[in-house]
């Protein structure tokens, strides 16, 4: 970097201008690369064998997936939660840090809030893929029915549907919003369908003092809004488990601990992407190890959080003296389910650690790995979570040993397939860095340098 | 009547024209920007704040009636008697609905009042900002309905703030 700005923090390249960042962002658009047709063939491949699970589960029925009593949430609740907790990064970075001011939001946050709208829009698969009848997934919404019947709003299955359906509104028009500036830039800087099109989604953006006075009143509303629904949708997805009468999962614990697990994964996802992004773009003068630095230290503050959370459930239920709970928690150590448990706290309670040293979460190659070993330790979490709670109930004769089949599995697959399709279209048609504001962090043009605007 | 569109390359010219041209009477004018400024902003509406916060307002407060609503009124009309004393109209229970319902509405409604108050979708906008360096490198400014004396008046004064480029132009604007 040659010439940083030390005045503000924002670790960006004074001497670009606008229309260089304009150029930067705009020009890896629809040009596909080898890496690019790779990672796309590897979706096409995983969305075809996923996609053939999905359709043997329609046409014989749940059973083939391998659900029996009394595990019946595996696999497809445990990957729900992980794709909904991967979702958080994107708000908290792109709505709470916005009104924290926090200037390294802004190489990040765009991709970072696609991420999310493409984790939760994969998170929605799996309640339709569990209930078996997906035909009728819309009976989970209250609408007028020849039946007079509704739903019971004191169910937190309930709740989860209100939380995840506005989570996924909110998320959608704050990214959105976020992009119209961009689309106009991108409407002016291309010709012909394809200048039509960003004009459409532009939908008549000028730029003018009127347009950005009311657009950046609302784009703080928004911010507002959605940073109580960020701590709000993790927490009610842990109530699903919390208010079940169920050793493991009767805790108040639970809120505070899914939503720092579902940042801790939220933010590993972001390294997960972007270190590659940053570096097939070109993007190093916008993304770069300031942006993932600060990314790593997020993970460790919330990584600290879930770990203490691990430790004060097992003190918990070893002070509670309760026999279930207890017992719960010690089948999880050392029981069936063992190397569930072991594979969490070795991914996201051990390694993540080495991030302490400064050199290790600056090491791009070190980010990029231990970001992946977060996730698996995360959707492990999950697992070792609900499926060992449900196979080691009340009634010994009613124990059991689930375990995934090759269906499931299969699903599993598309579901980071369909992910990843989202995510890599998105790359090519839309800036994954946000135009105007990485502009904001430029010292703006002055004539007479060295005086600032009036 | 003509208008006069000038392109500055440089804010702070920028912001001495729109100071220039308000201080010598003319309302009637627009600026655009690659990005927000709070310079420009404060030059042009004084810290008078947006009206979008009352649809924000509106739409959270409609959200939070609406959802509670539901859920009250639905187990009023499907009453499901649940064992372990839970009314049927259950405050903390219906909480989280009630929550949820107030920010999907407030968001939708500051969406509505954005939208309304920065005149979008638009079809129509003033021809002189069809300019495709406004949204990419430089500012522009637009001062409308002059007559031609005083467009040449005002071209000449945009000229000595350090504009880069101005124009009279015929005034076709929606």
């Amino acid at each position: 970097m040659a010439n940083t700005n030390s005045n503000s923090e924002a670790k960006v390249d004074t001497e670009l201008s606008y229309g260089q960042v304009t150029s930067d962002v705009l020009a890896p658009l629809f040009t596909m690369g080898k890496p690019y047709m790779a990672g796309m063939g590897l979706v096409l491949l995983g969305l075809a064998y996923g996609g053939w699970c999905i359709i043997q589960q329609l046409v014989w029925g749940l059973g083939v997936a391998g659900y029996s009593q009394p595990d019946f949430w595996g696999l497809y609740i445990t990957t729900f939660v992980f794709w909904v907790g991967i979702g958080h990064a994107g708000t908290l970075i792109s709505a709470v840090l916005f009104l924290f001011r926090s200037k390294w939001r802004t190489g990040v946050y765009r991709a970072a809030e696609a991420m999310t709208i493409f984790a939760v829009m994969t998170a929605a698969l799996f309640p339709a893929l569990h209930v078996g009848r997906m035909w009728n997934a819309y009976w989970l919404f209250p609408y007028p029915n020849q039946r007079q019947l509704w739903q019971n709003f004191k169910s937190p299955l309930m709740w989860d549907v209100f939380a995840v359906s506005t989570y996924f509104t909110v998320s959608t028009i704050f990214f959105y919003i976020g992009l119209i500036p961009d689309f106009a830039a991108m409407r002016d800087r291309t010709r012909g369908v394809i200048s039509k099109m960003y004009g459409s989604l532009a939908i008549g953006w000028r730029g003018t003092d009127r347009q950005w006075r009311h657009y950046m009143a609302a784009y703080g509303f928004f911010a507002a809004f959605a940073t109580p629904l960020v701590l709000s949708v993790h927490s009610i997805v842990s109530w699903d488990f919390a208010m079940a009468q169920t050793a493991g999962w009767h805790s108040t614990l639970f809120p505070p601990y899914f939503v720092a697990g579902a940042i801790f994964s939220g933010c590993a996802m972001v390294i997960t992407l972007m270190v590659p992004l940053s570096a097939i773009f070109k993007w190093e003068k916008y993304i770069n190890v300031w942006h993932f630095e600060h990314l790593a230290k997020m993970c460790l503050l919330t990584g600290g959080i879930l770990t203490y959370a691990y430790l004060m459930e097992y003190f918990i239920a070893w002070y509670s003296d309760n026999p279930y709970e207890w017992g719960i928690f010690a089948f999880r150590v050392v029981g069936d389910y063992w190397w569930v448990f072991w594979i969490m706290v070795v991914c996201n309670c051990i390694v993540p650690l080495i991030w302490w040293f400064k050199k290790a979460r600056t090491n791009l190659w070190c980010l990029f790995i231990v970001s992946i070993v977060i996730n698996i330790g995360m959707w492990f979490e999950r697992f070792n979570i609900i499926a060992s709670s449900l196979a080691h109930q009340f009634d010994p004769a009613a124990w059991t040993y689930y375990l995934p089949n090759y269906i499931e599995i299969g699903v599993l697959i598309f579901s980071f397939s369909w992910f990843f399709l989202w995510f890599l279209l998105f790359v090519k048609v839309m800036p994954s860095v946000a135009i105007a504001e990485v502009k904001e962090l430029l010292p703006p043009p002055l004539k007479q340098k060295g005086v600032a605007a009036k | 009547m003509s208008n006069v569109k000038a392109i500055f390359g440089h804010l702070d010219c920028l912001v001495d024209a729109i100071d220039g041209v308000k201080s010598s009477g003319h309302a009637d004018f627009a600026v655009t920007a690659p990005l927000p400024r709070h310079e420009i902003e404060e030059l042009i509406y004084e810290g008078e704040p947006s009206p979008v916060r009352w649809f924000t307002l509106t739409g959270a407060i409609f959200g939070g009636t609406m959802g509670f609503s539901l859920c009250s009124l639905t187990h009023l009309n499907w009453p499901m008697i649940i064992p372990a004393g839970k009314p049927l109209v259950s405050v903390p229970a219906f909480m989280v609905v009630t929550f949820e319902a107030t920010v999907l509405f407030g968001c939708l409604f500051t969406l509505i009042g954005m939208l309304y108050h920065c005149r979008l979708p638009a079809n129509e906008m003033d021809v002189e900002f069809e300019d495709p360096r406004l949204s990419d490198d430089v500012f522009g400014m637009l001062v409308r309905n002059l007559d031609d004396e005083t467009a040449a008046d005002i071209q000449s004064k945009l000229d000595g703030y350090g504009a880069i480029e101005t124009s009279i132009t015929g005034g076709e604007h929606a």
